[in-house]
């Protein structure tokens, strides 16, 4: 009577187990699916970009949706590098965008600690500020900070462009890092000031090594707002050898003919320092290293 | 090697008072533990030793220097936190050798010191790993190393075995008696867990409501507690209190209440202290420690009489929980005794052991003997 029951009991349970099994792979599929159809979408748009920077100057509008066209060549490429100054503006972003980064980071880096750890007056208000900055237009902006780097000389110049940058990304990285610093035990901090360090000390010794993802974050943000700008751009840079290659590209479209095959050849060139960044900061995206440290 | 003296500290966080007016001295090579229940303000007063929280009125002094403004780490003292806190981006060895690096030692020193802490607390294995690949328990040893190796004049500890578990925590409490034994260095050791504090301590600060209420060596807090909160907070079980009036009828102070009357040998010299009011008719309190009592059947004499609710067998002692007249009270009693739920029982007690309380005061007021 018993065993039968038992036997009864662990068919039961070996279905229930099987309906869950049935029910997780569905699930995952779904996921997957969706995942697949996303990643699909994002890069559709760049294999398209690459076809067409590799078709031959007079087929151009055609309608093939072939990924390596017929004659397919890197003629577009070298047209680019030759006949443009595409070099200059890669530079122009290169300098603008590595100082942003570096800078703004810096900055968030203090300031998202000042707003983590110490509690000042306005401190709530401070916080409310940033994030309200964020929710306003670059658009809007974009006439009181043209007036400001007028006035203050810069119009034209690298740090004229570093300083819009930084500005214009320092309270989201304020926010992303002072949001990673709480999660960092304070009594880390407390020991290494027991231990004999300076509050700062504490700061960079401690805190920074354990906030690299948080870092790297806010770096990768930094560098791809500021490589990727057009608008402030357009409005500061006047000057064509001051160009970066958002400015530059649009040269390349003409009243009554754009250079299609080099348009598309310089737009996936400057996807690859991008490319090359997010690769490198990625070791740096690692999560989990303050695990460990003090009792969850 | 050092003394520490707190001075009339005071704590305030903005109007909230948290620690009021208090002062003690703790001597050179002292084990002092401050005990009391959570946020009472125990380890805000270690953290001010420390320098890691300001100081609102008062002085703290170390070896004499007063070092109200001195950072912690011009302050020579260590300290183990709560939870550990150890640099997870650093290997154990890195951890333990991070103060000396920022004191500039010389290598060979560094590796000395190290070394020697790692064999004390048996770590020297894992000198190579990270804070995330090691146990709680061995976390714990290497957050005591990093304390060990830099020689402080003063050890602090924030309560480091409540995240342990049980067992662990006995055996790191056994490690702990015995490297002061072997260290012979000033330590402050705060914790809510009264067994810990019996143990450890030469002298024990009981603490409650940012109030000092009683500094004494172990068995004087347990034997005389100066006050009802030391006496319920310390001892375990916890001490059975009565309320009742003191009466004085010729042979002796008499308590007495609704369920009871025990006899009390007579008041010491100046007791009660301040007396507003004479010894008859005085309200009070009487404390009996569970182990205090003795029960035998119904028919046996004693003073009061009970019926057993709840019994518990503990191994070699059994807990009764007992109804006296409108009362709860526990006993703790010799695991062959043989009483149910239900049973009547007579409870025994010797009447020095009875603790007597003035109840508007709370304070102790002292038998004779």
């Amino acid at each position: 009577m018993s065993s039968a029951g038992d036997i009864s009991a662990r068919e039961q349970y070996q279905a229930v187990l099987r309906a869950r099994r049935r029910r997780e792979a569905l699930v995952t599929a779904f996921i997957h699916a969706g995942l697949i159809l996303g990643a699909v979408v994002s890069i559709y748009p760049l294999v398209r970009i690459f076809s067409v920077s590799l078709r031959p100057g007079d087929r151009i509008i055609s309608t093939d949706l072939s990924l390596i066209p017929a004659g397919a060549s890197f003629i577009s490429y070298l047209q680019v590098l030759r006949d443009t100054n595409f070099l200059l503006w890669l530079w122009n972003s290169l300098v603008i965008t590595s100082a942003t980064s570096v800078i703004g980071v810096a900055l968030a880096a203090l300031g998202g600690y000042a707003f983590s750890r110490f509690r000042f007056p306005g401190h709530k208000a401070g916080l409310a500020f940033l994030l309200g900055n964020q929710m306003i237009p670059a658009a809007m902006l974009l006439l009181p900070l043209f007036l400001m780097i007028m006035k203050l000389g810069l119009v034209n110049t690298y740090m004229g462009m570093i300083v819009a940058y930084s500005v214009t990304s320092l309270p989201f990285s304020i926010w992303i890092l002072k949001g990673y610093y709480d999660t960092i035990p304070r009594s880390l901090e407390e020991a290494a000031l027991v231990d004999g360090t300076t509050r700062f000390g504490a700061f960079v010794r401690i805190i920074l090594p354990l906030s690299t993802p948080a870092l790297a974050i806010a770096f990768l943000f930094n560098f791809t707002q500021a490589w990727n700008e057009y608008l402030v751009a357009r409005v500061v840079l006047t000057d064509a050898r001051m160009y970066t290659w958002t400015l530059g590209l649009f040269e390349l479209q003409g009243q009554y003919l754009t250079q299609w095959g080099m348009f598309a050849a310089a737009s996936i060139m400057v996807t690859l320092p991008v490319l090359a960044v997010f690769l490198y900061s990625s070791k740096w995206l690692m999560s989990g290293l303050t695990l460990g440290g003090v009792k969850g | 090697m050092a003394t520490v003296s707190l001075r009339n500290i005071t704590k305030r966080y903005n109007d909230n008072e948290v620690l009021h007016d208090v002062s003690l001295d703790i001597g050179d090579r002292e084990f002092m533990v401050l005990v009391g229940p959570s946020g009472c303000g125990k380890s805000t007063l270690l953290r001010m030793v420390a320098g890691l929280e300001e100081i609102s009125e008062g002085e703290i002094l170390i070896d004499g220097r007063i070092v109200n403004h001195l950072p912690p780490r011009d302050r020579e003292i260590a300290m183990v936190f709560q939870d550990y806190a150890l640099y997870p981006h650093m290997t154990v060895e890195e951890n333990m050798s991070f103060g000396l690096r920022l004191r500039d030692m010389p290598r060979a020193v560094i590796e000395e010191r190290v070394a020697e802490a790692a064999g004390i607390l048996q770590i020297k294995p894992l000198l190579k790993r990270r804070p995330r690949q090691l146990s709680g328990g061995q976390r714990q040893r290497v957050a005591i190393g990093r304390a060990i190796v830099r020689k402080p004049k003063v050890f602090l500890f924030d309560e480091p075995l409540s995240n342990l578990d049980a067992k662990l925590r006995e055996e790191m409490r056994i490690e702990i008696a015995k490297l002061h034994q072997r260290l012979h260095t000033t330590i402050i050791y705060v914790t809510h867990d009264q067994v810990e504090a019996m143990t450890l301590a030469r002298r024990i600060a009981v603490v409650n409501s940012g109030r000092l209420q009683q500094v004494g060596p172990p068995e004087e807090v347990f034997c005389r507690p100066a006050n009802l909160f030391v006496a319920g907070f310390i001892g375990s079980p916890t001490m059975n209190f009565f309320s009742g009036e003191l009466l004085d009828e010729g042979d002796g102070p008499l308590f007495r209440n609704p369920a009871m009357s025990v006899r009390l040998p007579g008041l010491a010299e100046g007791e009660p202290p301040k007396a507003a009011v004479g010894v008859a008719g005085r309200p009070v309190v009487i404390g009996i420690r569970p182990d205090d009592l003795a029960a035998g059947g119904p028919e046996a004499p004693g003073p009061l009489r009970g019926t057993i609710e709840v019994v518990e067998l503990l191994g070699h002692r059994r807990n009764l929980h007992l109804k006296v007249g409108k009362y709860d009270m526990l006993a703790t009693v010799d695991a062959s005794f043989e009483g149910r739920p239900g049973d009547q029982v007579s409870l025994r007690l010797d009447p020095a052991r009875v603790h007597l309380f003035d109840e508007p005061s709370q304070a102790r007021i002292a038998l004779a003997g």
